[in-house]
């Protein structure tokens, strides 16, 4: 088409940005403020049933007798399912669903099955899971050590000539992701085609999967994703819920809303994994750690669990590490942001700690000494001056004072990778009535995805965030990958830019006659288009769209590899008050700084470094899954028993967006703004009052335990 | 409350929740309610005797300004009949938790905030309900509304309509409201995303800007 060859799509200089790298409105917070956003929860047709689970109430259990047959008793019930007639094996598995009229005559039906259950041993705890008397609960057993890296002779002894050791075991709870929109579809099938609403990272692959189970093409799936209320690594694949969805939606030829219920939701619809964490590390007065060893035991029920190991971010001469699982009967952990990592982040910050106290040296200084990397160098004294820690009276040593009210000051880091994948295609169409649209497939969670979409043309094409409608959240638009890893930005806004790109030099093309001038000379820029042959002849935008008569223009874009990179930074710095007399805890204050190579929503940026900083802040004070170990009773399945930072409990929170990294190409950073921030709120409260405690969530009682011991 | 409880019960019993939802319907108009539960034991057994009280009683609801008739049985919350009873459903009230413990389905209810959940839907007969839906003039936000938008106190959005509510329900009474005010006002909305911050900032612009324009 063009004669010359097409110039590769590059992202401008920063300075010459006038939409990226800005404050930018989110596009849908209209739609969100109003009410008006529908989500698969909201989605409503004619003649739609409502489908609910039965759970086992038991860890394990043989079905012995699963009777359906109430259920066609109970007015307003269409039908029951049996999940689950042979054997359960967690907590809360689903054994039998039903559809009914409405959720009440569901909640009904649900009640009137019967089931008896016969038990025999179960495990929910890690001392019942390692008990040669409880049943195997996994292939492999139910324990298993499944890593094992360094030479753990050679670090042994690096920790034992070192001179100062500390050996501390670190606990962390299971987490929940407590997406406020549990997780979920709509599944309306006709017997050829289905039209699916889903609350999913994952569009694409939600459309893949209902053609499976309904043994269609997946171009006979429509799956929409409009808007979705959260997801945090939990809703990658259908799941039991879109299986028993489409299992109703086939035989009853009706729309099925199935959407889990807040027990549910907990019980099984996955968990960030628990774990304990046996490190031993020595240090010399250089402030170097010269060894390590860890010994890592994941929790994650069913399965495996997940920790990425030690020493995790710093550098230690000489380690050992060996890592573990052990199985209990409780649902299978999922990726929860940032997999793995808050939970090492947990014990390494713990120990370096330790370590430094131990050498008497400044907690900072330390930690700058076993980093390599200069950005966190830059970073974590940034965060310092920004909390205040070169003020701060007790940077070697923790405050012992006893009686009145201590602040304490913590740190941690985080690292993270972001990087993109080519999976995306996406599409930028201009109309000859002036309108721009850039689709996607991909879906927005609440990070802005929508937003930048049509951002980024925007920018392309010299006009306002506004101009642009960002569509996305359909499988119609094109394949895209699931929203993990944080890669969904690197993977998405390089295809963005492609299309946009090529729209772009397409629309020149066209221009050029017009303007009497070369498709080179063409500038988009201010709501106008001119050539630089002639700058004073220009057309507004609507001008030069009316030109396109009946041909607009449209371009498809693909991954730019170019156009990303991986590999971030964070780090956090947290500043709380203890109680010295009652133990009670507050976080006074939270700085988190990330780097993110070229921003593109700088307001969107901060809110997920804010997000990060809370969710971890959840899980330092309040989080934790508990099962009564002996009846083997869930007793935190919702939000009375399990509780969530609110607003009583926010500090003054500053996010930063590291300026200093001047990377020009885009990287993903939701994930590793939560790694650190529980880390160093523990390390705070030592700082504060002496009292380290070792099992997250930091409660009072904890707290107030070692400052009895202390005094 | 585990989710056990739910479903402890005896077969044609109560469950502990739809006897709590069904008692609702004593102080307000269920008939059939009234007899069974007046001749109802006091004890823990005796409810258990009581047969389930079932079927759909027509019931007035004024939701943003306009009294429809809706068909609600006795348990049937609020929440529930805007959701998927009243005509079009109002969907912008969100069910998150059902247990009054996230705030994502606060409602107005002569003006005062309530958790549309723990709200039987026969009980908001005769008051004026707002939702969500009940705050924009056409096309034209609310100051709270649009304070949202523009600090960004919104990411996924499932927590919103509870914050905006909340937040409206607080600056309506007082929009010289303080900070902490603002924060024991939304002290029962949770947000998984982690706006708080920017709801704080969203609150105190719209509060400015409610005493100036006096809007509402
Ligand atoms: S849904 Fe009503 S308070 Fe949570
Ligand atoms: S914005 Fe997602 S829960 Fe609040």
């Amino acid at each position: 088409m063009s004669p010359n060859p097409i110039a590769q799509p590059e992202w401008k200089k920063r300075a010459d940005m006038k939409v990226l790298n800005t404050d930018l409105r989110r596009v849908d917070g209209e739609a969100k403020a109003t009410g008006r956003a529908v989500y698969s929860h909201d989605v409503r047709l004619p003649n739609m049933l409502y489908a609910k689970f039965l759970r086992c109430p038991h860890p394990a259990a043989k079905v012995v007798d699963l009777d359906l047959g109430p259920v066609s008793a109970v007015s307003g019930a269409i039908h029951a399912l049996a999940i689950e007639s042979e054997e359960t094996s967690f907590l809360g598995q689903p054994v039998a669903a039903v559809a009914a009229e409405s959720l009440e005559a569901a909640e009904d039906a649900i009640r009137a099955i019967r089931v008896e259950y016969e038990t025999s041993g179960w495990a929910v705890t890690e001392e019942q899971g390692l008990d040669p008397a409880t049943p195997s609960i996994g292939r492999r057993g139910n324990s298993f050590v499944d890593r094992e890296t360094g030479d753990l002779d050679e670090a042994s002894a690096a920790v034992a000539s070192a001179d100062v050791m500390v050996e501390s075991t670190y606990t962390v709870p299971v987490q929940h992701h407590c997406c406020l929109e549990t997780h979920g579809l709509v599944v309306d099938f006709d017997g050829k085609r289905a039209k699916v609403w889903a609350s999913t990272q994952h569009v694409t692959g939600v459309s893949q999967q209902v053609a499976g189970e309904l043994s269609i093409s997946t171009s006979d799936v429509e799956v929409i994703t409009d808007y979705m209320g959260g997801g945090f690594g939990a809703k990658f694949g259908i799941g039991i819920e879109g299986q028993t969805a489409c299992r109703f939606a086939k035989e009853l030829k009706r729309p099925i809303h199935l959407m889990l219920d807040r027990a549910d939701e907990f019980l099984f619809s996955g968990n960030r994994s628990g774990g304990r964490q046996i490190l031993k590390a020595g240090a010399n007065m250089d402030g170097r750690i010269v060894g390590m060893t860890a010994e890592i035991w994941r929790h994650g029920g069913i399965a495996r669990g997940s920790n990425p190991g030690q020493p995790y971010i710093y550098s230690v001469e000489s380690s050992h590490m060996q890592m573990g699982s052990v199985h209990t009967n409780t649902d299978a952990n999922r990726a929860m942001r940032a997999p793995g990592h808050p939970q090492a982040s947990f014990a390494i910050e713990g120990i370096v700690d330790e370590l430094a106290y131990a050498l008497g040296m400044d907690l900072l200084d330390f930690r700058m000494r076993n980093l390599e990397d200069p950005v966190y160098h830059r970073q974590l004294d940034r965060v310092a001056k920004e909390v205040g820690w070169y003020e701060h009276g007790y940077r070697a040593e923790p405050n012992r004072s006893r009686g009145g009210k201590n602040v304490g000051i913590g740190f941690g880091i985080s690292v993270w990778g972001g990087g993109g994948r080519p999976v995306c295609v996406t599409s930028v169409r201009i109309d000859p009535d002036g309108s721009v649209t850039a689709s996607t497939g991909s879906q927005d969670l609440g990070t802005g995805t929508r937003t930048y979409v049509g951002a980024i043309a925007a920018e392309e094409f010299g006009l306002k965030a506004s101009q642009v409608i960002g569509r996305v959240g359909h499988s119609a638009y094109g394949p895209a990958n699931g929203s993990g890893g944080s890669t969904t930005v690197a993977s998405l806004a390089p295809a963005v830019k492609d299309a946009a790109h090529k729209a772009r030099e397409q629309f020149a093309e066209r221009l050029a006659s017009w303007l009497e001038c070369s498709a080179e000379q063409v500038r988009f820029e201010g709501g106008e288009v001119y050539s630089t042959a002639e700058p004073g002849k220009r057309l507004s935008w609507a001008e030069a769209c009316s030109i396109l008569g009946s041909r607009p223009i449209e371009a498809s874009g693909e991954f730019q590899g170019h156009l990303q990179t991986q590999g971030v930074h964070g780090a956090q710095a947290a500043m709380v008050e203890v109680d010295t007399q009652t133990g009670a805890l507050k976080v006074l204050k939270m700085v988190g700084i990330q780097d993110c190579g070229l921003p593109l929503n700088r307001l969107a940026i901060r809110s997920q470094i804010n997000g990060g900083m809370i969710e971890a802040l959840g899980y330092a004070l309040f989080e934790e899954r508990v099962i009564e170990p002996w009846l083997g009773y869930a007793l935190s399945a919702n939000f009375n028993d399990y509780k969530l930072p609110g607003c009583k409990e926010m500090p003054e929170l500053v996010a930063i967006i590291d300026d200093d990294d001047d990377r020009q190409q885009v990287i993903g950073m939701a994930e590793p703004t939560i790694i650190p921030g529980h880390s160093a709120i523990a390390n705070a409260v030592h700082n504060a009052c002496g009292v380290r405690v070792y099992d997250l969530p930091l409660t009072p009682d904890k707290i107030l335990m070692g400052l009895t011991k202390k005094a | 409350m585990t989710e056990f409880s739910d479903r402890d019960s005896k077969p044609g019993g109560y469950t502990r929740r739809s006897f709590l939802k069904g008692a609702g319907t004593v102080a307000a108009s269920g008939v059939v309610a009234q007899t069974a539960l007046a001749a109802a034991p006091e004890t823990a057994e005796g409810r258990a005797l009581v047969p389930r009280l079932a079927g759909e009683v027509e019931i007035q609801l004024e939701v943003n300004g306009k009294t429809q008739k809706v068909k609600c049985e006795p348990r049937t919350t609020l929440l529930s009949a805007l959701r998927h009873r009243v005509d079009p459903p109002h969907t912008g009230t969100k069910l998150v938790c059902d247990q009054g413990a996230c705030g994502a389905c606060t409602v107005l209810l002569d003006g005062e905030p309530v958790c549309s959940c723990m709200t039987l839907a026969v009980d908001a007969q005769g008051r004026e309900i707002r939702t969500i839906e009940g705050l924009a003039d056409g096309d034209a936000l609310s100051p709270v509304q649009s304070a949202f938008v523009e600090n960004d106190a919104l990411m996924c959005g499932f927590c919103t309509p509870g914050f905006v509510m909340s937040v409206t329900g607080c600056l309506e009474k007082n929009p010289d409201a303080s900070l902490p005010e603002i924060k024991t006002a939304c002290s029962g909305n949770l947000c998984r995303c982690g706006t708080y911050p920017h709801i704080f900032d969203a609150a105190v612009q719209a509060g400015r800007q409610m005493k100036q324009g006096g809007t509402k």
